[in-house]
């Protein structure tokens, strides 16, 4: 599908005198230090079990020739979000100037709508319990920083990325580096064919890193197991 | 592990299948109540299915609420000034509380036996009733990346289900009487093989589409969730039936029981993998 082409009124790519945020992933940069994801979960006291930046990593190839291949991910700030439409009390909405996806935790009602309606499993449900806040079971994801970048800083996944794999700015302004990048490099995003437009672009991960990975095609029961034993001692 | 795994829990877990069961059922008692109204034979069924419409309202309501995580906030989604009408959710809320007061008007009118209103409410509520399963299958449908959801064939599924569950507890409530007997055989043999059609497309559909819509096919079909979707839901509850209810024998009370109670049984599995298999393979993205 063509960058230019809109088709919700929604979509701000491209539109004149708005910022449009979003980030690039170069994925050759990325060393899989989690780096990012601490830093995140620094930023905003993420609970255990649930992450708003995570870092799922493939070991691609045979022996000898292999390597691991890493994919940050994280919410991609989609154009014409299935979250924004799916959720009945606009608890989620877009900030026209910037694109931010934002998430109102006083209005959440906690349907989990948003959270089906996401490709990219962005979302999570915060847990009854935490420590320093008292935003609890309601419905959270990354905000590309929203507090940061309107005090002109970047993410903090940005900020603290040690390879300079993660790119962020307007892609809006054809002066900035993301503009730059998406335009010189070949870039992929994560499930285009489902029209979100979404806006983290990925230098190198090819199609092998963004599929379903092989472990979709095991029995469900398999997975249960693992799946409870991963989250035996993530008790939220 | 090591295979790009990051679990994800499901968004909706069973307690929204146990919801749509009820939804069905509730539904379908509707328009078996408005049936009433146009076919004589289900005249004992009126007010019985008047009542359980309306009670398992309140179940399912009450299901729903329990079901958020900020059930107190669940008058938000009443709130004009925070509705959002692109979410079917919304107007599903605004169906279910159009529903519940047109059943209660209906229910007075049937107390005071004033025919004429009670007719008329008696087909504005079953009109509102067959909002709540098309909305439950919009709830389902508008999600894009999911396999087997994303499909126009959803709501109509969602109808023919609740019309099978809604007549299949006519039977069970109308047990011993003939004449309506003899209408919801008719009512569950169409809707049974319905359903079972609906199904063979949706699983061709799906075993014919994409990798997603592949993978799906295979935890539909396969392990627990292929029992209880081609053989609980599939086999027992919709072939089954129809093949029960079409033979020479099924007129019989007896073989109208089974079939009722397979009926029953086959839609809330069928509720149950349609709602969670294709959440199990998101969880793995």
């Amino acid at each position: 599908m063509s960058e230019e082409l809109r088709v919700s009124p929604i979509e701000t790519r491209g539109v004149a005198g708005k910022r449009r945020f979003a980030m690039v992933v170069d994925t050759r940069r990325c060393i899989g230090c989690m780096a990012c994801q601490v830093a995140c979960k620094a930023e905003y006291d993420t609970p255990l079990g649930v992450n708003r930046t995570w870092v799922p990593y493939k070991v691609v190839g045979k022996y000898p020739n292999v390597k691991k291949q890493f994919l940050p991910r994280l919410c991609n700030h989609c154009d014409d979000a299935p979250c924004v439409r799916n959720c009945p009390v606009e608890a989620t909405f877009k900030v026209e100037d910037g694109g931010f996806i934002l998430q109102r935790y006083e209005r959440c009602i906690g349907c989990r709508s948003c959270m089906a309606a996401c490709p990219y499993n962005a979302r999570f449900m915060l847990p009854s319990h935490r420590t320093y806040t008292p935003i609890t079971n309601v419905v959270d994801k990354c905000t590309f920083c929203f507090h940061r970048v309107t005090q002109n800083l970047v993410p903090a996944c940005v900020q603290t990325c040690i390879g300079r794999s993660r790119v962020f700015g307007d892609i809006n302004d054809p002066n900035s580096e993301v503009s730059y990048l998406v335009a010189k490099n070949a870039t992929q995003v994560l499930r285009p064919e489902e029209g979100t437009k979404p806006h983290v672009f990925y230098i190198g991960a090819d199609r092998n890193a963004t599929e379903f990975g092989r472990d979709a095609y095991r029995q469900p029961e398999v997975m249960e197991l693992e799946r409870s034993a991963f989250k035996r001692n993530f008790k939220i | 592990m090591g295979d790009y795994v990051w679990f994800h829990d499901v968004s909706w877990h069973a307690s929204y299948a146990v919801y749509f069961f009820v939804i069905g059922i509730l539904a379908g008692l509707s328009f078996m109540s408005y049936g009433s109204w146009i076919t004589p034979a289900l005249r004992p069924l009126r007010e019985k299915a008047a009542y359980g419409s309306l009670g398992l309202l309140a179940l399912g309501g009450l299901l729903l609420i329990a079901d958020l995580s900020q059930p107190l906030r669940f008058l938000n989604i009443l709130n004009p000034a925070y509705l959002n009408f692109t979410s079917p959710l919304a107007w599903g809320a605004l169906n279910i509380l159009a529903f519940g007061v047109a059943s209660v008007m209906y229910i007075m009118a049937l107390q005071k036996g004033d025919e004429a209103r009670g007719r008329l409410l008696a087909l504005v509520t079953a009109l509102l009733a067959l909002g709540l399963p098309v909305y439950t299958g919009f709830d389902l449908t508008v999600h894009q990346s999911r396999p087997v959801w994303n499909s126009p064939i959803i709501p109509v599924l969602f109808v023919a289900m609740a019309i099978a569950s809604g007549s299949a507890v006519g039977s069970l409530l109308a047990m011993g009487n003939e004449e309506a007997q003899k209408v919801l055989r008719q009512y569950m043999l169409w809707s049974a093989g319905a359903v079972a059609v609906m199904l063979v497309s949706v699983m061709g559909t799906t075993n014919y589409g994409g990798s997603a819509s592949e993978l799906t096919f295979m935890i539909m079909t396969t392990g627990t969730m292929g029992l209880l979707f081609v053989g609980v839901g599939f086999l027992a509850g919709s072939v089954a039936p129809a093949v029960l209810l079409f033979a020479p024998m099924g007129k019989s009370q007896g073989v109208l029981m089974i079939s009722a109670v397979l009926i029953l049984v086959g839609g809330a599995a069928l509720r149950y993998v349609l709602l969670m298999a294709p959440q199990q393979l998101q969880t793995l993205f």
